[in-house]
């Protein structure tokens, strides 16, 4: 099994309440590609209307997180890369335009009501991919398993963590709710085996739960990628989607958002977004807005001068500048005091990169090969995940993913 | 940008911790080849340094080749200090020197330390860049131009091992034994399996402690510094080739063993092998490359004359690095890419396992190392030149044998290092009056170039019994006439008597002129190499002057030319009636 342990550095935040922050400003909505937009300068908006819907094949609506008045137009950084925003000035009133849906007895809902329903709260998966889930459920095909991704493996991070202990009640909830409606035979809520208080407090409420199951997972990285968690739980490998071996995946800050949608129509314009490292004052979980500006919260936590801004764990994260805002993909905003670049020496060949590569690829030969598009074909640098243990593991401190990056971007200009 | 968090290894821990491994190695390698010897009387206190200096003398010459090549060649970018650091330059010598015999002269470690750092590493790039291990690299070219310089100097026995120890290296008195051997040949001259696995043995500087070489594959693998798989795969296929000959053999206990700890198999297999640079990046190259290393190095022990095989087998495996990566690449997305690799692995290692037992348990009558150069008839006696291979020359022999029985054994040629004591020992005569020749005991000390004097009267004697001399004979010349007139030529009252003799390796032609005595001889056409030793000793003169009585001393080194003269002058007496026939 491929794949490492790292450090978890999860104790600075995994401890504290998670603050709520959700009466900024200004709040700016990113609309990615939406071609379909709503509102207009000078519109006031209520928290919750929807806003644009995005543009490809899914088209989720986009909703505003407050209620306000739109001020205009602008462009700020996501985790997808730079996007146009909506201005709202928040007028703090957390004003919605009709009385809340509440739906008490999940069970009774139909699975087209299901798919409708979180299709209309934008559900998205919220551990970093940010795919569409209700397309996860329709479908033909039988759902045998329904995994619960609570892995969160990648240091730092521990939204999913303090979530799990606050909600577990709702996400239990929730995870039967989603097996009657779906007619699926059992759920599986996969989680670290260090993480025993956690495990604790899932088993304290699970009793009823006759079809939900814990899977202990071992302490490395990539544990929460899709793929590496299938063979983990169930031994099962698959092609192209989990579905054809009758499996859904979904990240458990999903499964809470799907809660609120079924109970009560609440849109995603909210989750936990981890604040941590060296670089804060008071690292901490924070309950945040959809199109929060992050340098909000760190005016909140305390952020130390020139400090580096990362959206997403260590590992895949990617460095921002102040104009990033609240997603509901974006788990983490890891910040570093001082960070210095590790000069890199000549590859030494220890064949390291290729021993953890949890996508069975050998990375030093990528790299050895970048010019020689031939050879790049047979090595499938496509097939990359982007995980980053390559760079990590290398003791000769190259940046290894860099070359797999710079690799893909060849072979897909070549097609 | 990113990871944002790194390992802590980095290649300069992976490098100290191949140092931290060798330390008990060097000091080791001190105490064997000095502290002991200082303790025993056999060198200076400041010689017990040596082996140390020795050592430094490698890391700190290929260091300095490097940075000499780099300021001159290599016009790079980055400041100096920045690539030494990242270069790890003493590595190439530092190997060269613990792979090398100690005897070898300083000034060649210096020399194989360039040629490891230029040839080995620096013309392919530098760190990271060369296909073949460097190290070994300097040493194949040490070991193969000076290895007559170094066998002189004493080869690989430290001073005091030349006086207590009765053989060379363990495998290459392996090399010269009949057949798979018995304990008490192979091993015992050594003191046991336990000495062979502690490393008081003969061997090169640091390659002779199995014991301390497992320890070091021990801590580099538990602090991941090596690629183990490649240790692993490559003892394992020698081991079990060997243990299965063994099994077969009915060697079982100390055949594998013998394999496993002798020749520096632990040390190349830990320390070289997996050397990352020359070695494959995946896992499963690594293991095939392990297995390839197994099946070349029992080849070249039991199949060549060459005994150690663990160099070549890496440096010949370097070479297919880069297509046991490509097997590796695809068994990774796709495992059953791989089988076909291990099967037709699994076919050679059966082949060579197959032809390693046969060459081992029948004993071949053809010895390689034996050479007929020329065979001679006079009367019954048939007189051989032959040549085998000795500890570092060859051994030029005369035997003559008369009814199947040796009558005369003489030295004519050699250059090995320790022969004074196969002539201290009188071994050849020895061998000449005994009754078995196959019992005579080995000279202590120099078992190499006994062995090697038995062997070629061994072999001799199966030859003459096989009567294979007769297509060795030069020219034909009938058996019984060994002497013909060819011409008589008569003027004024000399005659000259062309005669033609058998001689050293064919016919020798002569003029004799003869006037009421024999007043000239000019020796003719020839296929004798060593007149020239007549001509030195004066041979021609001495004869004329004592033709009344031929018993003359006949010139050493050239005994058979001697005496072909002197058969040609007694033939010609004979004809005109000087002397009686017999």
């Amino acid at each position: 099994m491929a794949g490492l342990k790292l450090p978890g550095k999860k104790g600075m935040t995994s401890n504290k309440k998670v603050l709520p922050f959700l009466n900024p400003k200004m709040i700016y909505i990113p609309l990615y590609d939406s071609n379909e937009i709503l509102v207009k300068e000078g519109d006031n908006v209520f928290k919750g209307e929807i806003i644009a819907y995005k543009g490809g094949n899914f088209k989720l609506p986009i909703f505003s997180s407050v209620s306000g008045k739109v001020t205009g137009f602008t462009d700020m950084l996501t985790t997808k890369g730079h996007s146009r925003t909506v201005i709202i000035e928040n007028n703090g009133l957390e004003k919605i335009k009709a009385k809340p849906t509440i739906r008490k007895d999940l069970s009774k809902i139909t699975k087209e009501d299901f798919i409708s329903i979180i299709k209309n709260a934008g559900i998205i998966g919220m551990g970093g991919a940010g795919f569409p889930t209700y397309a996860k459920y329709d479908t033909e095909s039988k759902i045998n398993t329904l995994i619960i991704n609570a892995a969160e493996c990648e240091p730092y991070i521990t939204a999913d963590y303090v979530l799990i202990k606050e909600k577990i009640e709702d996400i239990l909830e929730t995870i039967d709710a989603i097996l009657e409606i779906n007619n699926i035979k059992e759920a599986v809520i996969a989680i670290k085996s260090k993480h025993k208080s956690l495990i604790n407090k899932v088993q304290e409420y699970m009793g009823s739960y006759l079809k939900i199951r814990i899977a202990l997972l071992p302490d490395k990285y990539p544990m929460g990628w899709e793929r590496t968690l299938i063979k983990e739980v169930t031994g099962l490998t698959y092609d192209k989607l989990p579905i054809e071996k009758g499996i859904v995946v979904n990240n458990i800050s999903t499964i809470y958002a799907i809660s609120g949608a079924l109970k009560f129509d609440k849109p995603l314009i909210e989750r936990i977004v981890t604040f941590t490292g060296d670089g804060l004052n008071k690292p901490k979980n924070v309950l945040v807005k959809v199109g929060t500006k992050v340098t909000d919260v760190f005016e909140e936590l305390g952020i130390k001068k020139d400090a580096l801004v990362i959206a997403g764990g260590p590992m895949m994260g990617k460095v921002v500048d102040d104009s990033l805002v609240v997603t509901p993909d974006l788990n983490n905003v890891l910040v570093f005091k001082k960070y210095k670049e590790c000069k890199d020496v000549n590859c030494l060949r220890c064949g390291k990169c290729a021993n953890v590569c949890p996508a069975y690829l050998v990375p030093v030969m990528i790299k050895d090969n970048i010019d020689n598009v031939e050879k790049l074909k047979e090595l499938h640098p496509e097939k990359c995940i982007g995980c980053g243990l390559c760079s990590y593991v290398c003791p000769s401190k190259i940046n290894v993913r860099d070359y797999i990056d710079k690799a893909k971007q060849i072979l897909k200009e070549r097609k | 940008m990113g990871p944002f968090i790194k390992s802590k290894n980095s290649t300069a821990r992976m490098m100290i911790n191949v140092v931290i491994a060798l330390i008990p190695i060097i000091l080791f390698s001190f105490y064997k080849n000095g502290v002991v010897l200082f303790l025993n009387g056999y060198t200076s206190f400041l010689g017990m340094f040596y082996p140390l200096l020795f050592i430094l003398v490698g890391a700190f010459s290929s260091f300095t080749f490097e940075i000499v090549y780099e300021l001159l060649f290599v016009k790079s970018e980055e400041k100096l200090i920045d690539v030494i650091r990242g270069t790890y330059a003493f590595m190439p010598g530092l190997f060269l020197s613990l792979v090398l015999p100690i005897n070898t002269p300083i000034y060649l470690v210096v020399l194989g330390a360039f040629f490891a750092t230029i040839v080995g590493k620096m013309i392919f790039g530098g760190f990271g860049n060369n296909i073949f291990n460097p190290a070994l690299i300097g040493a194949l070219f040490i070991l193969s131009a000076y290895s007559l310089v170094i066998t002189n100097n004493g080869g690989y026995l430290n001073k005091m091992e030349i006086d207590t120890i009765s053989s060379a290296t363990p495998l290459s008195n392996y090399s010269v034994i009949e057949g798979i051997g018995t304990y008490d040949e192979v091993v015992k001259p050594y003191g046991g399996l336990q000495n062979l696995f502690l490393g008081f043995i003969p061997g090169s500087v640091g390659e002779t402690s199995s014991l301390l070489c497992i320890i070091a594959f021990i801590f580099l693998t538990a602090t991941e510094t090596i690629k183990w798989r490649i240790t692993a795969s490559y003892v394992s296929v020698v081991f079990i080739i060997s243990l299965i000959i063994g099994l077969f053999s009915g060697t079982v206990t100390w055949f594998p063993l013998f394999q496993l700890l002798t020749g520096g198999l632990l040390f190349g297999a830990v320390f070289m092998a997996t050397d990352p640079v020359t070695s494959p990046v995946t896992k499963v190259g690594q293991v095939l490359y392990g297995i390839g290393l197994g099946i070349i190095t029992v080849a070249c022990r039991f199949l060549t004359n060459y005994p150690e095989g663990v160099l070549t087998s890496i440096l010949t495996m370097n070479m297919f690095v880069f297509i046991l990566d490509k097997i590796g690449v695809k068994s990774k997305l796709d495992f059953k890419k791989c089988i076909t690799p291990f099967i037709v692995m699994l076919i050679f290692m059966v082949v060579v396992t197959l032809t390693s037992y046969n060459k081992l348990t029948k004993v071949d009558l053809t010895d390689p190392n034996y050479e007929i150069l020329s065979t001679s008839k006079v009367g019954s006696k048939v007189t051989y030149i032959v040549t085998e291979k000795g500890y570092s020359s060859l051994i030029k022999l005369s035997i003559t044998i008369d009814n199947g029985k040796v009558v005369e054994g003489k030295l004519l040629d050699q250059n090995d290092s320790f022969f004074q004591r196969v002539i201290d020992a009188d071994f050849i005569n020895t061998l000449v009056s005994s009754n078995n020749i196959k019992d005579v005991d080995t000279v202590s000390g120099a078992t190499i170039s006994s062995t090697a004097v038995k062997k070629a009267f061994i072999n001799t004697v199966n030859d003459y019994n096989n009567e294979g001399y007769k297509k060795y004979m030069g020219k034909e010349v009938k058996e019984e006439k060994d002497f013909v007139i060819n011409s008589k030529k008569e003027e004024n009252d000399k005659t000259i008597y062309n005669v033609t003799v058998k001689s050293f390796g064919g016919t020798m032609n002569l003029d004799i002129t003869y006037s009421k005595k024999i007043t000239d001889i000019i020796i003719g056409d020839h296929t004798d190499n060593y007149i020239f030793k007549l001509t030195e000793a004066d041979f021609i003169n001495t004869v004329i002057n004592n033709q009344d009585n031929l018993d003359i001393d006949t010139v050493s080194g050239a005994t058979i030319s001697s005496k072909a003269v002197l058969n040609a002058v007694k033939g010609v007496l004979i004809e005109t009636g000087d002397i009686n026939e017999g």
